[in-house]
């Protein structure tokens, strides 16, 4: 858009310039200081609410009972609140459930989305950009109309109410995500990495698992983490598509209305726990996906 | 080829239940029943009967049935009798179940022998007809007199049927349709078409929807949520994105902590709202502490609906801000640094050029971070359930739950996600239109 011709219009070493070179420091330093405490306050508008819930996870539940409340330093340090919600019934069994559904969920939709992902880095076949706006649209798409009918299916088929429906239905939510993660990926591994090992007698075969995919692995683990949070956190299909073996979403949003406080805030902390941990290592790939979408 | 599982995955799970969302909430699969010219299923039909149509019922006759699984069919059963007459001669037939008195039974309680049971009364013929088949079709072979030992060598099932004729609006019809979809009142010659065995396009369940007591304040609310959330969030995420985007130093935490809701569920923010606005909660803690309040103030109940939709909008603001921020930035970082420093050189301030450069060139990541968000934002659910307990204030998705789980309506559940749908396709349809990207004002 624009080429620098300045050097062209005003010498370098002219005073005009250095005071604007001097301006521009100052306003810039200016601007980091309130960055600096914009940025903070953001931080302080995510962590307050989740430090808040988790030392009410980890203290007694007199202390959860208490007003006014303060927070951890203040507030005698114990797992009593955490050992009682577990004691409750169902927990253990829906925290057991949640796992299983997410590793079944995070398997599949890796299984299934890497040689996508792959496909779509690297070939150009027709409707290719048709199926990375298809792949969109499905994220897009309401969770809600597609648990009706798929419970009424699945009902139907005789397979309601099981953990691998759920997870089916899950490895359906989570694909576009992972798709569009491990396509960034693959794409961020240069082609001419591949081509130099079968330059040197790999077969296509070989340079792909002996190169490509090392240099992958890392983001494609990425994907299948997100893949684990999503079907972790997921609360309307895991509500309607199972009874008995209710995930750990699914139990407490049922519970929730006749349940004590101390169960409400253990259990909303066993639900934020792994995206806490998880977020750490996916942050950056979040980045790749969403350019190549946007590009 | 390998994106096919992909999409042979997503059209099992995705593309099939769009359409069976569709066809549930349009179609009835019970709207109709077909009447046949003669109680079988290989006749011809005669006619049609809508359900809940009253019907004169004309006769009835058993059908030996094939299927096993009939338990909740109304059902004849018939017994093959050879029956030892009072001068010592054996003849062979059938009776109905209700003819023959059952004294022995197998192990594993097939009927064995019984004996032919007296009529009640005084009637004409005390005799038992004997048939050559099971049901009232078949032809006489025999009579005979009550109390006769009978050795039961068969047993066969009907289902049973009847020939009915009712006037739909306008149109009369008459046929044979199995029982199990026809409800035969006390007196026996009058019944109704209680469900149908073919479907037929209905508007019914999307009246009922709309004519559902909580449809009005479930669309007012997501709409209204919408409204304030969208603005806000986006006004929120610029400002994170631009953090990011100046590379302070530790910005690889500041990015973390900025994404960490984007990895929690809807349920985990409510709860962790809830526990920031319920009685005893943060909110009231702190404000005690400063001296505002003497006493906790109540935000949460069937009362305070408007502080419940403030604690949803910031629960939901909370949430999912980090999404948008996350798709800003990567917008950000596709404009070339030169753009800025020459604007900088050239004496704009750093919000001419958040102004002037940087929004104009974010339009496409703002058109699909608003399509996507308006998409979510319509789907609002566990933050509402965790705040407000669904009744107080109510959201489409939380009637599509209602309907599913309390009422057992699939079907108008399915119609009202299919409202969320069209309301998401007429946004994104929207947005497409209003936000144009730069591509096609400037070029």
């Amino acid at each position: 858009m624009t080429e620098r011709k300045f050097d062209v219009l005003l010498p370098l070493d002219s005073s005009e310039v250095q005071r604007l070179h001097r301006n521009m420091k100052r306003r810039a330093n200016r601007g980091r200081v309130w960055t600096y405490l914009g940025a903070g306050l953001i931080v302080l508008w995510i962590l307050v609410p989740l430090f808040f819930l988790t030392s009410m996870a980890f203290t007694t539940r007199e202390a959860v009972r208490s007003y006014p409340k303060s927070v951890l330093p203040f507030i005698p340090f114990s797992t009593d609140t955490v050992r009682f919600f577990l004691d409750q019934p169902g927990v253990v069994d829906g925290l057991w459930n949640s796992l299983i559904v997410a590793i079944i969920t995070l398997l599949l939709s890796t299984i299934l989305a890497a040689p996508a992902g792959y496909a779509i880095a690297r070939y150009i076949f027709p409707g290719r950009d048709l199926v990375r706006l298809g792949i969109l649209a499905v994220r897009a798409f309401p969770i809600v109309v597609l648990s009706i009918p798929l419970a009424v299916f699945f009902l139907r088929a005789g397979i309601f109410d099981s953990l691998y429906s759920l997870a089916f239905m899950h490895t359906a939510l989570t694909m576009p995500t992972s798709v569009l993660i491990i396509a960034s990926v693959f794409a961020s591994v240069p082609h001419e990495l591949e081509e130099a090992g079968q330059v040197f007698g790999a077969s296509a075969l070989q340079s792909f698992w002996h190169i490509v995919l090392p240099l992958a692995l890392p983001g494609i683990a990425a994907s299948s983490i997100f893949a684990f949070v999503l079907s972790w956190n997921e609360v309307f299909a895991a509500g309607v598509l199972t009874l008995e073996n209710r995930t750990l979403p699914a139990l407490l949003l049922v519970q929730l209305q006749q349940s004590s406080d101390a169960y409400q805030f253990a259990g909303g902390f066993f639900l934020m726990a792994p995206s806490i941990v998880f977020m750490f290592f996916i942050r950056n790939y979040l980045f790749n996906m969403w350019s190549q979408v946007t590009k | 080829m390998l994106v096919a599982p992909v999409l042979i995955f997503l059209g099992f799970f995705f593309a099939y239940p769009m359409y069976e969302g569709l066809r549930l909430s349009i179609w009835d699969d019970e709207a109709v029943l077909p009447l046949r010219e003669g109680p079988s299923l290989k006749d011809s039909e005669s006619g049609r009967l809508s359900q809940g149509v009253t019907v004169e019922v004309l006769g009835r006759q058993g059908n030996l049935l094939t299927d096993a699984d009939a338990t909740d069919l109304l059902t004849e059963t018939w017994f093959r009798v050879a029956v030892t007459q009072p001068d010592g001669t054996t003849v062979d037939g059938w009776a109905p179940e209700s003819r023959i008195r059952v004294r022995e039974e197998g192990p594993d309680g097939t009927p064995l022998s019984g004996t032919v049971r007296p009529k009640l009364g005084e009637p004409d013929d005390p005799r038992t007809t004997l048939r050559d088949g099971p049901g009232e079709g078949g032809t006489e072979v025999a009579f005979v007199e009550p109390r006769a030992p009978a050795a039961i060598v068969e047993v066969a099932i009907l289902e049973v049927w009847f020939n009915v004729r009712g006037t739909d609006p306008g149109e009369s019809a008459q046929g044979w349709a199995p029982s199990r979809f026809i409800q035969v009142f006390g007196d026996e010659v009058t019944g109704r078409i209680d469900r149908g065995s073919a479907g037929e396009f209905t508007t019914e369940f999307i009246k009922k929807m709309f004519n559902d007591r909580f449809f009005d304040p479930a669309w007012r609310t997501t709409l209204l949520l919408l409204v304030l959330i969208i603005p806000a969030q986006f006004a929120l995420a610029l400002l994170m994105s631009l953090v990011i985007h100046a590379r302070l130093k530790f910005n690889s935490w500041f990015l973390y902590v900025f994404t960490i809701p984007m990895g929690m569920s809807d349920l985990a923010v409510g709860t962790l709202f809830f526990s920031v606005f319920t009685g005893n909660g943060l909110l009231n803690s702190v404000l005690e502490g400063l001296g505002i309040i003497d006493s906790p103030h109540v935000f949460l109940s069937s009362q305070t609906r408007n502080w419940i939709i403030l604690a949803i909008v910031v629960a939901e603001i909370w949430r999912s801000t980090s999404i948008v921020m996350v798709i800003l930035v990567s917008g950000l970082q596709a404009i070339p640094d030169e753009n800025l420093e020459a604007a900088e050189l050239f004496g704009a301030s750093y919000w001419q050029r958040v102004r002037y450069v940087m929004l104009p060139l974010l339009r496409p990541s703002v058109q699909v971070a608003l399509i996507l968000r308006t998409i979510l934002a319509l789907q609002v659910f566990a933050v509402v359930i965790a705040l407000g307990g669904g009744d107080t204030v109510t959201v489409l998705t939380n009637e599509t739950f209602r309907q599913y789980a309390d009422f057992r309506n699939n079907n108008v559940a399915a119609a009202y996600a299919l409202f969320v749908m069209v309301l998401s396709l007429a946004s994104a349809f929207f947005y497409l239109r209003t936000v144009r990207t730069d591509t096609e004002i400037e070029r």
